[in-house]
């Protein structure tokens, strides 16, 4: 991993810490990783590949009681707005990181983001998301606290996710030879 | 495919649709840079930009420091997203040869 990419996530992290929205949110996905180092500080441990992707797990019901406008709060640091997916999830972009805001999905269902207005973003809904809130621990990097699920629900959620995939991946291959099947 | 090139493919995703959206907001900059003469001991200021192939300058006076952080800001913004428009290309380009071999890796 690049320094400066761990720098901007470091730099990203600190600004939420000041506007006091980092204690009430969660990093998971890859870069989880990472800042695990400082939990297994006692054994030898490899940081493996991150991707751009900072997923930050907002739980609900969300304890940001200030407005904050994230998009002001890093457009300095070159992060812009994006969008994704025919829903409109919204994203905040930088060439080396991609924020995203991931809300825990309940019941039934649905297609549509969820809104977060006193973060100026939507999240999207995903599903097992309330598994890696069930353990947390609270990492200390410099001067930050970082709420990162537990690293064996999070090993845990990454194999039922995996598995998910798997099956959405086989769906979207059959659909490929219907369609290429119905062209010929 | 491989777990590695479907990380990648979905890289050179987000950096393909980054690259649109780094265009969009360039384009909602307004143009020109702001630069300033010294008439008789007065600062005017103009804007200078170039149309159509040529260099136009247009009177803006005498501006507020407001209208001037203003302009300072654009000029922040468009040189900061031109430098992540290159930076986004090379990554387009590698992942994108990165792509082309035939491993399943």
């Amino acid at each position: 991993m690049e320094n400066s990419q761990y720098d901007l996530c470091i730099e990203v992290l600190s600004r939420l810490d000041k506007v006091g929205a980092l204690k009430n949110l969660v990093l998971v996905g890859s870069w989880c990783i990472p800042f695990y180092k400082e939990y297994f500080s006692g054994s030898k441990y490899v940081t493996s590949i991150t991707t751009r992707d900072v997923d930050l797990l907002v739980p609900l019901p969300l304890g940001i009681k200030a407005k904050v406008d994230l998009e002001d709060l890093l457009k300095d640091l070159g992060f812009i707005l994006g969008f994704k997916g025919p829903q409109g999830y919204i994203k905040l972009e930088h060439p080396d990181l991609v924020l995203e805001f991931l809300v825990s999905e309940k019941g039934a269902g649905l297609d549509q983001p969820f809104k977060l207005p006193e973060l100026g973003v939507n999240a999207q809904r995903l599903r097992y998301l309330n598994l890696l809130t069930s353990k947390l621990i609270n990492v200390k990097i410099g001067s930050l606290r970082i709420n990162l699920p537990h690293p064996a629900v999070f090993a845990l959620h990454k194999l039922i996710v995996s598995k998910e995939r798997k099956k959405e991946r086989a769906k979207i291959s059959v659909l490929r030879i219907k369609m290429l099947q119905s062209e010929f | 495919m491989g777990t590695i090139k479907n990380v990648l493919r979905e890289e050179l995703n987000n950096s393909l649709q980054m690259e649109k959206d780094y265009l969009r907001e360039l384009a909602k900059l307004p143009k020109g840079s702001l630069i300033k003469k010294k008439v008789k001991g007065h600062e005017y200021f103009y804007v200078i930009s170039r149309e159509n192939g040529k260099v136009k300058f247009r009177y803006k006076g005498k501006l507020s420091p407001v209208e001037i952080k203003r302009y300072k800001d654009v000029k922040f913004y468009r040189t900061k997203y031109r430098g992540y428009l290159s930076k986004l290309r090379k990554q387009i380009k590698f992942l994108r040869s990165s792509l082309r071999g035939k491993q399943s890796v």
